[in-house]
């Protein structure tokens, strides 16, 4: 990986200067040289989380943005001192209030926007904008730049460089003197995507900001209540703006390998008798399991009909085209040691019903353990002809998966998912009715 | 509605690489390449949604088309692979556009450059340009040097040159021909097209090497006995006989296409799935390969020439006697080739390399023959117990076998050899994408891992200098023997490897 390097220590502009500065850097700097020919990246960062550990002493500063082992651990620690239930999320409002008791307001290192993990850095991005918020209510607005030149270990070719802005400041500040200097900021012939690093519900008006502008959205609907998640989803989709989900992406695994067991012809006709999908998510969101329902029933041509809550279980039932009946569930599991990101995936069951005989029938796992398969074998499961598959879910950090969306997405909504959004919507709004 | 035809969750999943805006300059436009090959590829990539909005094809050649008889014409002749398509075609045509340019003419070069910056901005490409040489090899000289006066080639990252095999004839020709191009252009703008590096099947060689612990400890002088590569086509010299008189098959098949096999399946492994780590690896195998015996060429190679064949119902003409073809014609349609790789990994294992047209299957496999066991404790039902035999299909059937023995049903303790398949359409049940999809998307990619780099393509035509020496100064050394049409080449050829105690595969 390609380290980044930062060509001046980040320097403290009033913000009305800023925009002038950066266009004088890049005309001064080397005529050849004007910048990459990239994109702008805008992040939202709040690190709410951070910033209460750190201002609490539970964790060293500075503040980095980055959520790390040791966030995750003394975060969960500190869940489990408090008697929250195990399955609490990292960014759920319970848990920041009671870290924002009794908090010092002394203001600590704040190096959010400064550093940004070698797979963003190698894309070379042409600016980097941190918008990042402070819980102490009443810091005003600050600004920071610098240019930057990402090393390139293969050619000896002239880097070619980037710059960096942060805007830092209370919530109300950055509503009202941040916005303006992003404004000013924008280049207008390259794409620019923003990425809301947070939970969707808070500061919708920073965010509905953000989708007016017409920028290349990337969200997590892990993060925030599945309400609001699958409202801003459909309002964005109406809108026609291009909405990329993290959540989304991290079904990747489930999407590739449920489709790869039916890649040899032979096993095509187990799909067109499929009476049974159960699965099963860590803690109780449900929405990467309506997206991976929904696309299922999508690319197999089955119709929705109803939804019901039974106690934690969510049945849905869809219907084929020739009438039959498909019977669907949603199942919330309590792990021991659940994932940052709430309600993911970890087991995925199929039942295909070809004839009476059980053995003729045939029964597909998608697990991320195996122990999650043979909790999805129990209950006869063994009679009929099984197909298994552990599919680990990704261990990846969302700056990895973000890079992977900057260099491979055109930037629009991809089809798949915007078909999944209609489905997993139709449910949801079945279950609210 | 889900068919058994094709994977409805397939749909759609997979993620390529997205191709920056652009526009594809392609000289040659009225030739058959392109509408044979090119715009069918691009057509398809615009089917899989894989062709940025902002994007053109600009069509060049000397006849004064217009943009709206370019679309017109390409129509006509992808009618097939429209049919059914017609509005994916209207949308897709509409980046098709033409300019008249004559390579040679310099102030056309410049003309064309205008056209360009105008495309840029109707389509919003930022002068970002692939330029494709799909001209007779005696244009890509002059075509280069044309481009690189009107300033087209100045800028590494924003321009590309693709250019078509054959590159040079000889390697001395080669040799030049890389010193003019590498005049015009960075050797990371310039993307030498081997068509068969774009199939599925001879990546898959690579990866079924690299990425399994079980092939490579044995894919080495300990345990294999002999290598063939074998790539072979049922038609004759079709309508391209003007061509191939004066390239035959060493020069048409053996010294791009089958030695690039011979790269893959020859190469060390590189230190990481990088374009140099790949191609400094093939460079050295093909630096390292020697025919069989240097010294005494005649002694490594048989050439052939197809002869009259076929059926009653289906009289097959002699190469001789087709349309365009010199009747005393010494253009070998055969030749079979033995060559080592001096190296550690390859010291004393013969490979064996063959290739023909109007023989009696169409048909690239790579052949593996692995050593005899030490002591044959097992009778076998057979006459002689069968080497264990890797066989790798390129195509058709695309897929790979192994052949071992096992013990033959009953009570005695005979042995058998039995097989082992992989099949890629019993697998994926899909078919892969024709090799020029993959190296057009990759060279606007700025992908040069499978395209061949200029020590390659000299050290391909260093390999085979001997052999052209001959051809041209003693020919009666290297003499055309005569087959049938629809045999496996001439019984020369079987004499030429039953020597080393050796057979060809009967595929
Ligand atoms: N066809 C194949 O299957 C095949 C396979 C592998 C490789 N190739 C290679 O691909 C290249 C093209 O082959 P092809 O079969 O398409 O040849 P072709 O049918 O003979 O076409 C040659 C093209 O070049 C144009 N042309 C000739 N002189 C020109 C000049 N001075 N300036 C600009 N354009 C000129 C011709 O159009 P105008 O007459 O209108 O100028 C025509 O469009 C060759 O290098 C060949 O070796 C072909």
């Amino acid at each position: 990986m390609k380290p980044q390097l930062t060509l001046q220590t980040p320097l403290e502009l009033p913000y009305q200067e800023i925009s002038n500065y950066l266009n004088k850097l890049w005309i001064s700097e080397d005529k050849d040289n004007s910048g990459a020919n990239t994109f702008t990246l805008m992040v939202w960062q709040p690190a709410w989380l951070e910033q209460c550990l750190v201002q609490k002493g539970l964790v060293n500063g500075p503040i980095t943005g980055n959520l790390s082992p040791e966030i995750i651990k003394v975060a969960k620690k500190f869940i489990l001192d408090q008697g929250l239930p195990i399955t609490t999320s990292l960014n759920s409002e319970e848990l920041l209030n009671l870290l924002k008791e009794n908090l010092s307001n002394e203001d600590f290192e704040d190096f959010r926007g400064q550093f940004f993990e070698s797979s963003i850095s190698t894309l070379n991005p042409r600016r980097l904008i941190t918008l990042a918020p402070t819980i102490n209510k009443n810091s005003d607005i600050k600004t920071f730049v610098s240019a930057y030149c990402p090393l390139s270990d293969t050619q000896a070719m002239q880097p070619i460089c980037g710059d960096l802005v942060v805007i830092r400041g209370d919530s109300a500040s950055i509503s009202n003197k941040g916005l303006k200097i992003i404004d000013e900021l924008s280049i207008d012939e390259l794409p620019a995507w923003l990425w809301w690093n947070g939970s969707l519900d808070e500061s919708p008006e920073i965010f509905e900001y953000f989708t007016n502008y017409g920028l290349r959205l990337i969200i997590d609907t892990a993060l925030g209540s599945p309400q609001r998640c699958l409202k801003v989803l459909d309002q964005l989709n109406n809108l026609n703006k291009a909405i990329n989900d993290l959540n989304w992406v991290r079904l990747k695994n489930w999407r590739e390998s449920l489709a790869m067991i039916f890649d040899p012809p032979s096993r095509r006709p187990i799909l067109d008798h499929i009476t049974d999908i159960d699965i099963d998510i860590a803690g109780d969101h449900m929405i990467q399991a309506l997206f991976l329902i929904s696309w299922i029933s999508d690319k197999l041509g089955w119709s929705f009909l109803r939804v019901e809550r039974d106690t934690e279980l969510t049945k849905i039932e869809f219907e084929r085209i020739n009438g039959e009946i498909i019977s669907a569930s949603i199942n919330p599991l309590s792990l021991g040691n659940p994932s940052i990101h709430l309600g993911q995936v970890i087991g995925l069951r199929l039942i295909s019903k070809i004839s009476e005989v059980q053995k003729n029938n045939t029964c597909v796992i998608l697990g991320c353990e195996s122990v999650e398969c043979m909790r999805l074998e129990a209950g006869g499961m063994a009679d009929m002809e099984l197909i298994e598959q552990v599919v680990p879910n990704s261990f990846s950090t969302s700056e990895y998966d973000v890079s992977k969306l900057l260099g491979s997405s055109r930037g629009n909504t991809s089809p798949l998912f915007e078909n999944s959004i209609k489905i997993a919507l139709q449910i949801f709004n079945g279950l609210n009715n | 509605m889900p068919s058994t035809l094709s994977n409805p969750l397939r749909l759609g999943l997979r993620q390529e690489r997205v191709i920056s805006p652009q526009c594809l300059v392609i000289f040659g436009a009225s030739g058959d390449l392109t509408h044979r090959k090119l715009i069918p590829a691009l057509f398809e990539l615009y089917l899989q949604r894989r062709i940025p909005s902002e994007f053109g094809i600009v069509g060049c050649a000397r006849r004064p088309w217009t943009d709206n008889e370019f679309r017109e014409k390409m129509k006509v002749k992808l009618s097939n692979q429209i049919s059914g398509k017609e509005r994916e075609w209207e949308q897709f045509s509409n980046y098709l556009f033409y300019e008249p340019v004559d390579l040679q003419q310099s102030d056309h070069v410049v003309r064309l450059s205008r056209r360009l910056n105008e495309i840029d901005k109707t389509q919003a490409t930022h002068g970002n340009r692939t330029f494709y040489l799909s001209v007779s090899p005696n244009f890509y000289a002059s075509g280069c040097k044309a481009l690189k006066a009107a300033g087209l080639l100045d800028d590494p990252k924003k321009s590309r040159l693709v250019i078509e095999k054959p590159f040079g004839r000889d390697y001395s020709s080669a040799k030049k021909l890389n010193k003019i191009v590498q005049s015009c252009a960075e050797e990371s703008q310039i993307y030498r097209i081997d068509h068969y590096l774009g199939k599925e099947t001879v990546q898959n060689i690579l990866v079924l090497r690299f990425a399994n612990t079980i092939f490579e400890p044995i894919w080495n002088r300990n345990y294999i006995s002999s290598v063939q590569i074998t790539s072979s086509e049922t038609v004759g010299v079709e309508d391209r006989a003007g061509y191939y008189e004066s390239s035959g098959a060493l020069r048409d098949m053996l010294q791009n296409h089958m030695t690039q096999m011979l790269a893959v399946t020859a190469m060390e492994p590189p230190g990481r799935f990088e374009p140099e780590a790949i191609r400094n690896e093939k460079a050295k195998v093909l630096q390292a390969s020697k025919l069989a015996n240097e010294n005494e060429p005649w002694n490594c190679c048989i050439r052939g020439q197809y002869g009259e064949g076929g059926n009653i119902s289906n009289r097959l003409k002699g190469y001789r006697q087709e349309d365009g073809v010199n009747c005393n014609s010494t253009t070998e349609t055969y030749i079979a080739t033995k060559i080592f790789v001096d190296n550690w990994r390859w010291q004393g294992v013969p490979f064996y390399l063959r290739t023909g047209k109007r023989l009696p299957k169409r048909l690239g496999e790579i052949v593996l023959t692995f050593k005899d066991v030490p002591v044959h404790l097992f009778e076998s039902t057979i006459i002689n117990p069968v080497s264990n035999q890797l066989i790798l299909r390129i195509q058709p059937n695309e897929g790979a076998t192994f052949k071992f023995e096992v013990k033959s049903p009953g009570s005695g303790m005979k042995s058998r050899p039995v097989e082992m398949e992989f099949s890629y359409d019993e697998s994926f049940g899909e078919p892969s994408d024709e090799g020029y999809v993959r190296l057009l998307a990759d060279a606007m990619l700025s992908d040069p891992t499978l395209f061949t780099r200029s020590d390659e393509v000299e050290a391909a035509w260093k390999l085979y200098t001997p052999l052209i020496e001959l051809m041209d100064n003693s020919p009666w050394k290297l003499p055309i023997y005569n087959y049938e049409s629809m045999t496996w080449g001439p019984p020369e050829s079987d004499q030429f490897i039953s020597k080393d105690n050796i057979f060809w595969r009967r595929p």
